[in-house]
């Protein structure tokens, strides 16, 4: 593991000792609401190792901050979570909440989309970082502010020392951001969960959190889901991708793979249409169809209304299969569903 | 092939169910029962109460509550059932003509200043402003007190309490409406000025307003009780609920239903309102703006 | 801390023309009277000697900016007239009433925040069945008329159990205990109406508050619901609440009058009430120019704790 410069006395977790820090077998999750059930996620299989940065990338509504939220156990009670989720070697479903909590905000964080909404408008921001330390160490309060000074001198907010008690408002959506990441990072937590972090920023603002991001990774070691819907800042940082559709994951490749070879129609649709700066005058390419009802969704394949490539066995849920090295797939057209001699789903986590 | 759609998946809502989430709840329901009801008592009283409202009965002074006379007697043998009933009609006319009137005054009001803004706003509002710099029932003393008691001015008095509350919830929602694109649509069709505030403008604005003018009734029923309560509102031959609350209080351990009945009329009137205007409240306004 | 103060200087100036403006509706209030305010306030006793001095003793006979300086001047000296009926000096009047009237306000809401406060925190924090009894609870005190209730409580504590005296009032400073025996009912009576609705104020400030997106970034840093709830959820609620309390004043003050006439307290709404009934003007308005200012001084305050509570009302930003 890394070791952290700062690091004296803060009487560190001890993490786990194992490279998978997240391990998602077949996780599924269901709303209860007014009588109707609408199933937000479906037989999601995948493994995170330590140091990766995972990108989830989705359109609105995918299921992809509804799967977030299930791995951090902050879900409401109208839901129910299937399947396993693994968190170094821990299982958290069916965690009790007390110790739940001992692990949010130290050993796994998440960041949300809206810095604006993000902190409590009534104190410092200071103190809502120190607070996050206290709540997890046995710190004192100046040792806590010392601390907190660091954290956010090191997302770079300047001047933290004169601005530290000054409410949230006085500062701008990135610089919020920011004192929320650093809210995050307090207990150096293996996993860091990041829901659309920029979609509310502009672009320039957007390059800084990103590049905070892979510091991040590289002084501490910390693992990173990014989840987005933009696929431009999953090329610019993320190692792996996992591409989600109605609450279904359809692909997993690494980040040059999903560029330069998507095999999931679905994939391949989203790649082509992006515009791009060479492109000819002309409409740009569109998805035809819908996204389907979570509350009635098709059985099997939940693209296949849309796709363009459908065929029969559609109707039926298409096995994940081992496409390439790193490269997992849940398609019936894809060659390697046919060669693979036992449709089983399983853990795509591909040794690397 | 498209997803199966969804009407089929659900089942048909039944007709109650259907009814209770129109009116905003089962609480809203029974509150339309109940001051559908009590309306109803009132305008009929002359035809439905049993007894003459001033036939004095020697006999039954202070006679117990009974099949003949429900509500029981009062100190001159009076059937109290029956005063109630009139008595009920005063109330009842003096509250909702005075939320008629203050909506009548302070919508127009409110409307004009928010959709002119600028110094029509201010020379509108201030005034408005400095009324709830009062407290409400002291104001309504004070006015009385120049003009002298009784049930129209008691009328005039709650109005004027109730004018700023009007006007300034027609106003912060004239400001939301103003605001929206379909108003500039209008008057880039070249609609006038005033035709959008009248057309446009102000059937859109007056939801928060109407909420709150259905809680206010109920409260001026109250208020106005307290007015006649303290004498200073209808005054007598003229029955009112507050006037035959004081009369109680004089039998009061004698003949406690005198006190009674009359009181909780009152509260279940009151209550018949509010569970009605908080049932509007959950349909027509859900994000508060009419607090 | 700076911009707080600026808020803090500018708050207390506009108070000052609301202040002069309501002090000259109460002026006006005498002038305002249908026919000769004079013969209708003496009554009987209105030879033509009689209303020429008090006319001119109330200044009534000189143009109307004069009589509203001089009163004003008086007003500010501490001087708030004479009771032309009774010759009391009036300013002694209401000092000796207006604490009646503070004890009874101030007690009643005090009551109502202890009851109200916490029922609400916790309707709004637990199930949805007590959410849904308490709904009802508060729907229904908020209907029942205060007096009503008032002299229901008459009929039980006193009328039945005599446990409590039904009327009459006893000083605080002198004998506490008896001014608490005197004080129950009139304090219960008030309060039961205001906790209701203070319960449901703190209940849907508290829902709106822990719907707010920050609560669940709480959540993401494992802080347990009680920490959330009184640190981050309550200090949040916190203006509305406080802006309902400062609006709740002036109903009490309203109900204070009506309370105050139902137990015979000695206090300054009963006083208003029996001038208006005599037609004694001067008094009527000594009375409510008293409580008119209580009521603004009251606002202010409210306002003032706000710029303390959420920094963003104090430099004039949205919330």
């Amino acid at each position: 593991m890394t070791v952290s410069p700062l690091q004296p006395g803060w009487g560190r977790a001890v993490d786990a000792d194992t490279d998978e820090v997240l391990v998602l077998d077949r996780v599924g999750v269901e709303f209860r609401v007014e009588d109707n059930r609408i199933s937000a996620v479906t037989d999601v299989s995948l493994r995170i190792d330590r140091g990766e940065i995972f990108g989830l990338v989705g359109e609105s509504g995918c299921g992809k901050s509804t799967l977030a939220l299930a791995i951090m156990g902050l879900l409401p009670s109208t839901a129910t979570v299937t399947g396993r989720i693994a968190f170094q070697g821990r299982d958290l479903i069916g965690l009790g909440e007390r110790e739940f909590r001992a692990l949010r905000g130290d050993r796994m964080s998440m960041v949300f989309q809206d810095p604006l909404t993000s902190l409590d408008p009534t104190y410092g921001i200071g103190d809502q970082v120190a607070e996050t330390i206290r709540a997890h160490r046995d710190a004192a309060r100046p040792a806590a502010r010392e601390r907190a000074l660091e954290l956010l001198r090191e997302v770079g907010i300047s001047a933290a020392e004169q601005r530290y008690d000054e409410p949230p408002h006085r500062f701008s959506g990135g610089m919020r951001q920011r004192v929320v990441v650093a809210t995050a990072l307090a207990n150096e937590p293996a996993l860091l969960i990041a829901d659309e972090p920029t979609t509310a920023l502009d672009v320039t603002i957007q390059a800084q959190i990103i590049e905070l991001i892979r510091a991040l990774r590289e002084h501490h070691g910390t693992t990173v889901v990014l989840i987005t819907h933009d696929l431009g800042v999953i090329a610019q940082v993320c190692d792996r991708v996992g591409v989600m559709y109605a609450g279904q994951l359809v692909e997993i490749a690494p980040v040059a793979q999903i560029f330069a070879a998507p095999r999931h129609p679905y994939t391949q649709a989203l790649i082509a249409a992006l515009p791009t700066s060479g492109q000819a005058r002309g409409s740009l390419r569109v998805i035809e169809g819908q996204v389907p009802e979570l509350s009635a969704p098709p059985a099997g394949c939940r693209f296949s209304p849309r796709c363009p490539v459908r065929r029969e066995e559609c109707d039926r849920v298409p096995p994940v299969a081992i496409a390439a090295r790193g490269h997992a797939i849940a398609c019936w057209n894809d060659p390697a569903t046919r060669t693979t001699a036992e449709a089983t789903v399983m853990a795509s986590g591909v040794t690397k | 092939m498209t997803a199966p759609s969804l009407a089929a998946a659900r089942p048909r809502a039944s007709l109650v169910r259907r009814l209770v989430r129109r009116v905003g709840g089962w609480e809203a329901l029974v509150g339309i029962v109940i001051v559908a009801v009590l309306v109803t008592l009132a305008v009929l009283a002359p035809l439905v109460a049993p007894h003459d409202p001033e036939a004095i009965d020697s006999a039954r002074i202070l006679g117990r509550p009974d099949l003949g006379h429900p509500f029981g007697s009062d100190a001159l043998g009076r059937d109290v059932l029956t005063r109630v009933l009139f008595a009920y009609r005063v109330s009842l006319s003096v509250a909702l003509g005075s939320v008629a009137l203050a909506f009548a005054v302070g919508a127009p009001i409110g409307l004009v200043a928010g959709f002119r803004g600028g110094w029509v706003d201010g020379l509108l509002m201030r005034p408005i402003d400095l009324l709830l710099a009062l407290p409400a029932l002291l104001l309504a003393v004070a006015l009385i007190a120049i003009v002298g008691p009784g049930a129209l001015v008691a009328l005039v008095a709650i109005a004027v309490i109730y004018l700023p509350i009007i006007a300034r919830l027609v106003r912060s929602a004239v400001l939301v409406v103003k605001a929206q694109p379909y108003v500039d649509g209008a008057r880039a069709h070249g609609a006038s000025e005033p035709s959008i505030m009248l057309r446009h403008v102000l059937p859109n604005s007056l939801g928060p307003a109407l909420v709150q003018a259905t809680v206010l009734t109920g409260f001026a029923i109250q208020i106005e009780a307290a007015l006649s309560f303290l004498g200073l509102g209808a005054q007598p031959p003229t029955a009112s609920l507050g006037i035959m609350l004081n009369e109680g209080r004089d039998v009061l351990t004698l003949a406690p239903w005198v006190e009674i009945f009359p009181g909780l009329a009152l509260a279940i009137t009151v209550l018949g309102f509010n569970l009605v205007g908080d049932g509007l409240r959950r349909r027509l306004d859900p994000r508060g703006m009419a607090r | 801390m700076s911009p707080r103060f600026g808020y803090l200087v500018r708050r207390l100036l506009l108070t000052i023309p609301v202040l002069l403006a309501m002090s000259v509706f109460v002026f006006l209030m005498i002038r305002l009277v249908p026919g000769d305010p004079v013969r209708t306030m003496l009554g009987f006793r209105a030879t033509d000697e009689n209303v020429a001095t008090i006319r001119a003793a109330l200044g009534l006979d000189r143009p109307l900016a004069d009589q509203y300086l001089a009163w004003l001047g008086a007003l500010l000296h501490g001087d708030l007239g004479q009771d032309f009926v009774s010759k009391a000096p009036l300013t002694t009047l209401l000092s000796q009433r207006l604490p009646v009237t503070l004890e009874l306000t101030i007690l009643a809401m005090a009551v109502a925040l202890i009851v109200g406060l916490p029922l609400g925190v916790l309707a709004a924090t637990r199930g949805r069945w007590t959410g849904r009894l308490t709904s009802g609870f508060v729907v229904a005190a908020i209907s029942v008329p205060d007096f009503w209730l008032g002299i229901m409580l008459v009929l039980l504590f006193a009328g039945t159990f005599h446990l409590l005296p039904p009327s009459g009032y006893k000083p605080l400073v002198g004998d506490p205990v008896a001014n608490l025996r005197y004080m129950i009912l009139p304090v219960l009576t008030l309060a039961s109406g205001e906790a209701a609705y203070i319960l449901r104020t703190t209940r849907g400030a508290m829902d709106s508050t822990l719907g707010s997106p920050f609560i669940l970034f709480l959540r993401a840093k494992g802080l347990s619901e009680r920490e959330i709830t009184f640190r981050h959820a309550l200090r949040n609620a916190a203006v509305p609440i406080v802006t309902v309390v400062g609006i709740q004043f002036g109903v009490l003050l309203g109900g204070a009058i009506v309370v105050e006439s139902l137990f015979a307290l000695p206090g300054v709404g009963r006083l208003i009430v029996t001038a208006v009934n005599q037609r004694n003007y001067p008094v009527v308005q000594a009375g409510v120019l008293v409580v008119a200012a209580l009521f603004i001084l009251v606002n202010l305050l409210t306002d003032l704790v706000y710029g303390v509570l959420d920094p963003r009302l104090a430099e004039g930003g949205e919330t």
